[in-house]
């Protein structure tokens, strides 16, 4: 309880310090506006865009994390018997709906 | 910090017709920063005499620099560059001292109420739904490339971005940073033949590529060694008939000569270049080419 109370002071303090060191933005309208040296935008500048590398990184968690839990397992694996073969084939079907998606994706067409 | 703080006044420059080589030889000057956004500078330099159509670019950019900023004209071509050097320093020191700053110019108020179709504001097309202060939602288009449906966002920029000749009106649509469709709004302004030097042409692409000292060398006149400055232009970027590419044209301005380049339409050339490609070609042309490429405005 006592090392709560601290913790909760200490977290406290420090959001009070912070608060008194950070100047407020106090931006006009005219100040707020994106710098588009004298232009005018037509939308907002929220928006969505392609972050093309996602498909690769999709396949590198894939198959990397398999092989990650694959070292421990192999080592394990006698002594556990047919309870650890259960187990890595719920987590291969588990990382294979990403390969699967990955596929549908056209990851593994070679272009 | 103390008054006497080697720290270089940074100056944001809005130019005028005729202003763009003095400003440049000025700004590259020691003592001195060319600031490529008004958010970091305190001082506006405004070079010439602003065309009344540019007028409330001018206003928008002056309101855009942090407090304390100061406005210095410099439009009586007989004033040296010594003696404006003097000035923008004076003025630098009074800055620091908290001794000089102007208000806003246009109004506190964005440009319209957030407004959607629901009785609270609320609701409509796009993302989000609504209308943030008057700015709708980016809406999705074809991205050229493969197809996907991406946001299209479309914006003017200029007269006064720093990348962009002084006086180009462009408006783009970016998805990402992908260009999908550029028109030139306004042409740039005149400048004289000084504009096309080579060597502020070469600083005009390095100071794009980060490479912010030997830009200035290159200006003071000292050439940067050119082998590794070349290699930072991407392969075969901007090619265009009888002219090379913007790594040829760059190797051209730091040997000593200006290449004469075609007009070319900027509404083909940039649409499928993302944003930091299409600037590099940009300036890869003497202002002189851009000017001659763009369409002169109808008379209304």
């Amino acid at each position: 309880m006592q090392t709560l109370i601290i913790i909760l002071g200490w977290t406290g303090l420090a959001a009070l310090f912070v608060r008194a060191t950070q100047q407020p933005a106090g931006a006009t309208a005219p100040q707020a506006v994106p710098f588009l040296g004298g232009g005018t935008p037509d939308a907002h500048a929220w928006q969505r865009y392609h972050f093309r590398p996602y498909t690769m990184t999709l396949v590198f968690i894939a198959f990397e994390m398999e092989m990650m839990f694959m070292y421990p397992w192999a080592v394990v694996f006698v002594s556990e018997g047919i309870k650890a073969l259960a187990e890595m084939g719920m987590f291969l079907a588990i990382l294979s709906v990403g390969i699967l998606y990955g596929w549908r994706e056209g990851v593994f067409r070679w272009q | 910090m103390g008054l006497s703080s080697p720290d270089p006044a940074s100056v944001f420059a809005a130019i005028g017709p005729g202003w763009q080589a003095p400003v440049e030889r000025l700004l590259a000057r020691q003592g001195l920063r060319r600031a490529l956004t008004p958010r970091d500078a305190g001082i506006l330099l405004v070079a010439g005499d602003m065309p009344g159509t540019a007028a409330e670019a001018l206003s928008r950019v002056h309101d855009q620099l942090p407090h304390p900023r100061v406005t210095l004209r410099w439009t009586i071509a007989e004033e040296t560059a010594d003696a404006v050097a003097e000035r923008i320093a004076a003025t630098w020191r009074d800055l620091r001292a908290g001794e000089a700053d102007e208000s806003d110019h246009l109004p506190d108020q964005p440009p319209n109420e957030w407004k959607g179709v629901g009785p609270h504001g609320q609701g409509g097309k796009g993302m989000m739904g609504g209308t943030p202060y008057g700015r709708t939602m980016a809406m999705t288009g074809e991205d050229i490339r493969d197809g996907l449906q991406l946001d299209r966002y479309t914006a003017r920029i200029g007269p006064f971005a720093p990348m962009l000749p002084p006086g180009l009106v462009l408006e783009v649509t970016l998805q990402g940073d992908v260009i999908v469709a550029a028109s030139v709004q306004s042409p740039p302004f005149a400048q004289p033949a000084d504009a096309d030097a080579p060597e502020l042409c070469a600083a005009r692409m390095l100071t794009l590529l980060g490479l912010d000292e030997p830009a200035r060398r290159s200006i003071r006149g000292r050439r940067p060694s050119g082998f590794w400055v070349r290699g930072a232009v991407p392969r075969d970027l901007g090619r265009i008939k009888d002219a090379g590419n913007a790594r040829d044209r760059l190797a051209a301005f730091l040997a000593g000569d200006s290449p004469a380049v075609a007009a070319t339409d900027l509404s083909e050339l940039l649409p499928g270049l993302e944003w930091s490609e299409a600037m590099l070609v940009l300036a890869s042309f003497p202002p002189s080419s851009i000017l001659r490429a763009a369409p002169i405005p109808e008379a209304a």
